[in-house]
């Protein structure tokens, strides 16, 4: 075995795209926060992101078969802790999502998407063919139903529905069946107005609002059509950083954290949007090109499960800055401004290193 | 290791699935984001502009500053028009919280309807004027309540100082700074400069973000060829003449004939620019050079000196009047009366034919010219074109090609009917008499600047109409006119002049030559030798007295006189002038030996001018409801004449215009006696005498 670290195989690439990304994540929320009270937060953010890099550099440095090996008292900590915040935790806004550990707030939600990663890859790892059962199918339900559930109460929608793409796929690529597909979607379908019955009435009214944007222009689709504007008014090159007006001027809410796309479109223009896409694009890409190489099933999972979250969330948030989705809070991966968010994709880029860096150690 | 080695080769057997799943992953993913780059490139390239739009419109509020808008001045530099700076109250509804208190706050001091006002706050939510250009006493009231969301707005309010002076070549100028008539309107641009621009920049809660500012630039100043005094002479004179007369209106124009510069340009109705929105339209209307009408004998200046110009006539040469008619295209023209000293008539020289203004006389000059070459004079005075005029709503007139002509249409020509004119038009006719024939474009702007920089209006294109000997000859003739003639009554006292009556039927809504409504006229220039203004006085529908000797002529005089005097030019006709020294000797002695200098009659005998005095011709006997010469009048039917009494002049003249009556009016107020009395059946054409009394 290796002794002291070694960087022989670490992704610099990977790595690089990334902090590109979130570079000019840092630009933007600067950009859009610096005439508010909000001023500081982009130092924040760099703080965030230096101890993210850290973290990735100690976990590459892990053998991810270690952790695998952990992940039902991971898994079981992660439900008791959201429980525990749900129940007892301060409340913020409105909502219970956060952790206090000193001076800092932890969203403990987000971490908990590499736990149900980690999850899938658990139980699929030791499986030999390419079926999957229907005990397996629920499994991987109450792997993401139960903290998705909690989190769903806090009530934080955005972030338990991240959940399910990571089952959906972890399913996916383990074999599940066209059969089966075609089952659970009836099923799902059925549910569906149940679930309906549950929403919070600002939850319903975003969807509806969805459904009819043209009904209430200031009211619930007031959102939408300011980030279509913003986006739209950035034009080829962009107003340039700080001129964004719909974002300087409020039109946007929130425009350094969920909308920040919106604000980095308006400012930075089509150039702008095409070239973050293309490096997106680049990230996943270069994750799904890992995961065909990777030393067994589990690390598959995991670079595959990483992979999707990330994806799910940049499509889901472009798509409602652009009005295909309603609106719901889910950050955009490194852009936006969340320590919780910047340490999930972190530490998660850790584990893809630690899995592409074990791959040759078997053989 | 062992297991480790182990997991891996199981694995292996699912290889090619994950690795074929992940594919399909991974082709998803870059459909997907194809499909959202190409919106995003939908919304950012194709979609720009209009979404752009969509930003300014929120997040920016265009404020306009107004520039202040120009002076015009007299040719003295008297302002005639100014802005003055005002107050103007507007809200940003959004910002308050009680419409319904501010709105009953606000409405009794500006005089407006609480519910009214509350309204618009509710309608309106960035922006809506409480009330525009406010004194500066409901400032000072309203700024005291201090209300959250009312604003003021600095703007200028035009000011006429000297009320309706020349109101309808002023213009006037409406709630938004634009002239709406007169020079106002035409040189708007000039005028009104630049407006200056703030931008506001407002953020999500519609409050002010940042502010840009783009400078105006103020108005130019004109500078008018009136002359505010001028102006007042001719204004007076004309609203004393309409009223003795009870006319529908008027105008007068005092032109310089030298250089084509307006000195007076005066009409009746007017109204007041300060206040133009309490008058109607026509009160408005500048019927100096946007009404048509039939000159009349006016006219007949163009008919003969075209003949004069192309040789085919001379001043002493004799014309055959035929017996004062001739029949033309199957109607007979024919002369009005016994207006000839002589015999009735006879044959009489073209002098004489203008002096006494004989129509066949007139007519068969005009036949003499022939169709075309009269028509070419015609349009070479510049009638049936603009003459472009620096003011609005000018018409060229009335003018049929020949080729449209009917046989009795040069006839009518020759004698002022059938062709319609604008006063302009006739004002331009005699100034080219009176400079030596050329005619000159009529100027009204003399300059227009800003500061130091100075913008002349130039002179512009003249052209010769008639000869200079033409020229000369017309005016003698038409100081024949005055000495002698129709014009006695426009006779100067201390210069002498020349000049033509006209009068002439107005058609009627029928379409017919009206019996009863006329338009009396009188053009004249002086002093003779070298003319220094052309003055014409337009009367319409005069009532009582319907002939431009009677009621045009003396308006001529008194503006004449009055403008001569005021312009210094010397006097001329000593023999005129006795009755002005003595009326000067009331005067200080100064200038009673002033006058006595210059003026003294030095035996006017000696010096070839008339001094017998003149008898005016007693136009009392005049018939006054026959129509000067024109073509054939049926007798008429037999009417009832109505009951007068209680009625106003002008009610009385319309009546009788109804019946086809004439009338002979005396008094001013309301009808208090008639005759014949009410009941009694007279032919058509026939007058009533009806007293009027207060």
């Amino acid at each position: 075995m290796r002794k002291g670290l070694n960087f022989r195989d670490f992704d610099w690439l990977l790595f690089g795209i990334a902090l590109a990304i979130a570079g000019m994540g840092i630009v933007e929320i600067y950009s859009t926060t610096a005439q508010t009270p909000l001023a500081s937060q982009f130092q924040k953010q760099v703080y965030w992101i230096i101890l993210g890099c850290i973290l990735t550099l100690v976990m590459s440095q892990i053998d991810y078969r270690l952790i695998l090996e952990h992940v039902p008292w991971l898994y079981l900590g992660s439900v008791g802790l959201l429980a525990a915040i749900l129940f007892v935790g301060p409340r913020v806004a409105g909502t219970h999502r956060w952790l206090q550990i000193g001076g800092f707030t932890l969203q403990v939600s987000e971490l908990v998407k590499l736990v149900i990663i980690l999850g899938v890859a658990a139980l699929f790892a030791e499986r030999r063919n390419n079926a999957v059962t229907w005990g397996e199918l629920l499994k991987l339900g109450l792997l993401a139903g139960v903290p998705g559930l909690l989190v769903a109460l806090e009530p934080d929608l955005g972030t338990a529905l991240t959940y399910v793409p990571i089952v959906a796929v972890g399913a996916f690529l383990a074999g599940v069946e066209r059969r089966q597909i075609v089952t659970l979607g009836i099923a799902g379908a059925l549910i569906l107005p149940i679930g309906w019955h549950f929403l919070r009435p600002y939850q319903r009214a975003r969807l509806e609002a969805f459904i009819h944007p043209k009904q209430d222009v200031q009211g619930s689709s007031y959102q939408v059509t300011q980030t279509k504007i913003a986006i739209g008014s950035g034009g080829l090159w962009g107003r340039g950083l700080g001129n964004g007006t719909q974002s300087q001027l409020g039109f946007i809410p929130v425009s350094h954290a969920d909308a920040i796309f919106a604000a980095f479109a308006e400012e930075r223009g089509f150039v702008g949007t095409l070239f973050v896409f293309l490096l997106y694009l680049a990230l996943l890409l270069r994750l799904l090109d890992a995961a065909q190489t990777t030393a067994d099933r589990a690390g598959c999972f995991v670079l595959v499960g990483f992979a999707t979250v990330l994806f799910f969330q940049v499509a889901v948030n472009v798509g409602m800055m652009i009005g295909w989705f309603p609106i719901t809070g889910i950050p955009l991966p490194l852009m936006s401004e969340g320590g919780s968010s910047v340490l999930f994709i972190f530490v998660g880029l850790g584990f893809a290193m630690s899995v592409k860096m074990q791959r040759f150690v078997n053989f | 290791m062992a297991p480790r080695a182990r997991r891996t080769q199981l694995s292996f057997d699912a290889k090619p699935l994950m690795a074929k799943r992940s594919l399909i992953l991974g082709v998803f993913l870059v459909i997907w984001s194809l499909i959202i780059v190409s919106q995003l490139y939908n919304l950012q390239v194709i979609q720009y502009v209009s979404l752009l739009k969509r930003a300014d419109r929120q997040q920016q509020r265009t404020v306009e500053i107004a520039p202040r808008r120009g002076t015009i001045y007299d040719r003295n530099m008297h302002p005639l028009a100014m802005s003055l700076a005002v107050d103007s109250v507007y809200a940003v509804p959004s910002e308050i919280t009680d419409p319904g208190m501010v709105a009953e706050l606000l409405s009794p001091i500006l005089g407006l309807d609480p519910k009214d006002l509350e309204g618009r706050f509710k309608t309106y939510r960035t922006f809506c004027w409480v009330k525009r250009k406010i004194t500066s006493d409901q400032t000072a009231r309203v700024r005291a309540l201090d209300l959250k969301g009312i604003y003021f707005q600095k703007e200028t309010k035009r000011f006429y100082p000297d009320g309706d002076l020349a109101a309808q070549v002023l213009g006037y100028v409406g709630m938004d700074d634009s002239g709406l008539g007169g020079v106002e309107y035409e040189l708007n641009k000039q005028i009104k400069g630049q407006p200056g621009k703030v931008l506001l920049s407002t953020d999500a809660r519609r409050q002010s973000f940042r502010a840009t500012e783009w400078q105006g630039q103020p108005g130019e100043n004109v500078v008018l060829t009136l002359d505010e005094d001028i102006q007042y002479i001719a204004e007076k004179t004309l609203a004393a003449t309409v009223e003795k007369f009870h006319a529908a209106g008027g105008t007068v124009i005092v032109q310089n004939p030298n250089n084509g510069e307006i000195l007076a340009m005066a009409n009746q109705p007017t109204f007041d620019p300060n206040h133009y929105e309490k008058f109607p339209a026509i009160d408005r209307m500048n019927r100096a050079i946007g009404w048509i009408y039939e000159p009349g004998s006016t006219f007949k200046s163009v008919t003969v000196s075209s003949a004069l110009n192309d040789g085919l006539a001379k001043p002493t040469e004799l014309i055959d009047c035929q017996m004062g008619s001739i029949r033309l295209g199957g109607r007979i023209i024919h002369d009005v009366r016994d207006i000839l000293p002589y015999e009735r008539k006879g044959p009489l020289t073209l002098a004489q034919v203008l002096m006494y203004s004989s129509d066949v006389g007139a007519v068969k000059v005009a036949l003499s010219l022939g169709e075309d070459r009269f028509y070419h004079h015609i349009r070479e005075f510049g009638f049936g074109s603009k003459t472009g005029i620096s003011l609005p709503g000018e018409e060229e007139g009335l003018l049929m090609p020949p080729r449209d002509w009917s046989g009795v249409s040069i006839g009518e020509f020759a004698i002022g009917q059938g062709v319609g004119v604008t006063p302009l038009q006739m004002v331009d006719l005699y100034s080219s008499i009176a400079n030596g024939g050329v005619l000159i474009k009529p100027r009204i702007v003399k300059e227009v600047f800003r500061g130091q920089d100075r913008d002349v209006t130039p002179t512009s294109l003249d052209r010769r109409v008639v000869s200079d000997e033409t020229a000369a000859e017309m005016r003698e003739m038409l100081a024949g006119v005055v000495e002698h003639g129709t014009g006695i009554p426009a006779q100067l006292n201390g210069y002498s002049a020349g000049g033509k009556t006209g009068t002439a039927q107005k058609v009627d809504a029928t379409g017919h030559y009206s019996h009863s409504k006329y338009v009396a006229s009188f053009i004249g220039i002086a002093p003779i030798e070298k003319p220094a203004i052309t003055v014409l006085v337009v009367i319409d529908t005069p009532v009582g007295a319907i002939y431009g000797t009677q009621v045009a002529a003396p308006a001529f005089k008194s503006i004449a006189e009055q403008t001569l005097r005021y312009l210094n030019v010397p006097q001329d006709n000593p023999s005129r002038s006795l009755q002005l020294i003595s009326r000067n000797l009331a005067k200080s002695p100064q200038s009673k030996e002033r006058d006595a200098e210059e003026n003294l009659p030095v035996d006017a005998e000696r010096n070839g001018v008339a001094t017998r005095p003149i008898e005016p011709v007693s136009f009392s006997e005049w018939p006054t409801a026959v129509s000067k010469g024109t073509v054939l009048l049926d007798d008429g039917p037999m009417q009832t004449v109505p009951d007068f009494t209680g009625l106003s002049a002008r009610r009385v003249s319309e009546e009788c215009q109804s019946l086809g009556l004439g009338m002979d009016m005396s008094g001013s107020g309301l009808a208090v006696a008639q005759d014949p009395a009410a009941g009694t059946r007279v032919r058509a054409g026939s007058s009533v005498e009806v007293r009027f009394a207060r």
